[in-house]
Order: structure tokens, then C-alpha cells, then sequence
């Protein structure tokens, strides 16, 4: 149903360290039974401008592992995107980065 | 159906069956039922629920400011693309021509169709279409895999146009 199968895409790196304050929140989608994949893939596109390759593998890491984080930065920002996946139907929430 | 595709002019053009565009129209007119309910009546739907979920998992207080500040825009937005799409469907059936901005509409609007419906009737991943219509569940369950089958056209007609400008 989904497009070519990409290479796996891992999100930012936070593994250096940092202060707590430093942290930066994510948005992430959950998996959710009713939302088509070919769906997920087109809107991820759509708002993040991810190539069609990203958002087909952050698609199937949600499938598959029920959530990926697909997007990070300053907390406002992450309300934000996550108000524009709730306009799509998508399963997102917000927090800082674990 | 005739599933929605691209047309040469840009648009995305699909055909309902009359029955089809009726199905259509009381199912808008069901979830605008939802949309414009008083807060206090549909407070535990979980369709409600589902269609405006917590922004934040964990902390109810951050969950509540998320609320308060996208809540009303949420809604105002679908109320807006179930108008588009209400505007858009030929009430006795027919061609359905979509420039860019209504299939928007039409796609966020067939998306929370999809919710309210999937969640009412408790789809999973197992979920399978019915083999035979015996009673109202089936029913509702072919009118959820049609609404599955028009939206998912009108992805695939959306990313074929959007390959074609490039």
C-alpha cells in the first residue's frame, strides 16, 4: 500500500549531553488503527516537507513500533506542529525529548 | 464510486452514485452534530475525544493549556472543510471536481468521517471488511471501507498530480 521501501532514517541524534533546560521537546505520532499509511506518509510530507523516502520510513517506524518522533525544537513550535497533525486526524503529541 | 483521479486541468475529479452522495451528506450532517454540540454533552465521547485528542500524554495541566490555546481553531478548521466539502458534493450524485484547496478539505473531512466511524465501531488492525450486510454493524462497516476506499483514491490521485508538477 505504502510507497518503496526506504532506508531506515533515525531522528536527530540527542545523545551528547546536556542540561535538562537544553533538551528540546519532540512531536510524535502514535500508531492508530484507522489512519491509512498511504495517508500518514502524504501529510507528513505536506507539513514537514520530508522527502517522500523520510516520510514513507517514519510512517513505518509508527506502524511498526507504534510511534516516531517527527519533529523537534523549542516547545511552542512542537504545540504548533502538533495542533497542525490534530487538523489531519493524525495521532500526535508532544513532550520533551526522553 | 469512480475513484477520485487526477484530471488533465490539475483538478481531482471523482463520481458518487446518488446513494453515495446521500450516505455522504447525513454523515456530514452527523459529525457537524458532533462539532457544534455543547462541550458539556459530548465531554466522554471518544469520538470526540479521538477527533480532539490531549496534546500532551502525561501532564494533565500542559494537556489543558494545549487545549485552551488550539482547541477552538481545531474546530473552527473542520468546521470549514465540512462546509467545502458540503459545497463541493453534488447532493443527487455525480461528478465531484476539486481544485487544490477543496480536496484539502475533502481529505481532512473524509479522515474524520473515517475516525468517528472507525472509533464507534471499534476498528483494529484486524478489522476486515464484511462478506455479507446482515445487519446495521456490516452496514456500517461497508460505509466506513467505502469511505476508506474514496479517501484512499483521492491520496494516491493528490500524489500522482504532485509527481506530475515536478
Amino acid at each position: 500500500m505504502a510507497g518503496p521501501l526506504a532506508p531506515t532514517w533515525t531522528p536527530e541524534s540527542t545523545s551528547e549531553e546536556r542540561s535538562d533546560l537544553d533538551r528540546p521537546w519532540v512531536t510524535i505520532v502514535w500508531n492508530d488503527p484507522v489512519n491509512l499509511m498511504t495517508y500518514v506518509t502524504f501529510v507528513l510530507q505536506e507539513l514537514f516537507g520530508y522527502d517522500e523516502a523520510t516520510a514513507t520510513s517514519l510512517m513505518l517506524q509508527v506502524h511498526h513500533d507504534g510511534k516516531a518522533v517527527v519533529s523537534s525544537g523549542p516547545r511552542e513550535r512542537m504545540e504548533h506542529d502538533t495542533s497542525r497533525l490534530h487538523a489531519y486526524g493524525l495521532w500526535a503529541s508532544y513532550q520533551r525529548d526522553a | 464510486m469512480k475513484p477520485f483521479r487526477a484530471a488533465r486541468s490539475g483538478e481531482l475529479v471523482a463520481g458518487l452514485e446518488p446513494a453515495e452522495a446521500q450516505i455522504l451528506g447525513l454523515l456530514l450532517d452527523q459529525l457537524e452534530q458532533l462539532l457544534t454540540a455543547d462541550a458539556e454533552d459530548v465531554a466522554d465521547d471518544p469520538v470526540v475525544e479521538r477527533l480532539f485528542p490531549d496534546g500532551h500524554r502525561s501532564d494533565a495541566g500542559m494537556a489543558a493549556d494545549y487545549r485552551e490555546l488550539t482547541e477552538a481553531s481545531l474546530r473552527n478548521g473542520k468546521a470549514d472543510d465540512l462546509a467545502t466539502v458540503r459545497a463541493s458534493l453534488p447532493a443527487g450524485g455525480g461528478d465531484v471536481r476539486l481544485d487544490a484547496d477543496q480536496a484539502g478539505a475533502w481529505l481532512r473531512t473524509s479522515n474524520d468521517l473515517r475516525l468517528a466511524l472507525g472509533t464507534r465501531l471499534g476498528i483494529t488492525e484486524e478489522t476486515e471488511p464484511p462478506e455479507d450486510v446482515a445487519d446495521e454493524t456490516d452496514q456500517q462497516l461497508a460505509v466506513y471501507y467505502w469511505l476508506t476506499a474514496l479517501q484512499g483514491s483521492l491520496v494516491d490521485a493528490l500524489v500522482a498530480s504532485r509527481s506530475g508538477r515536478r
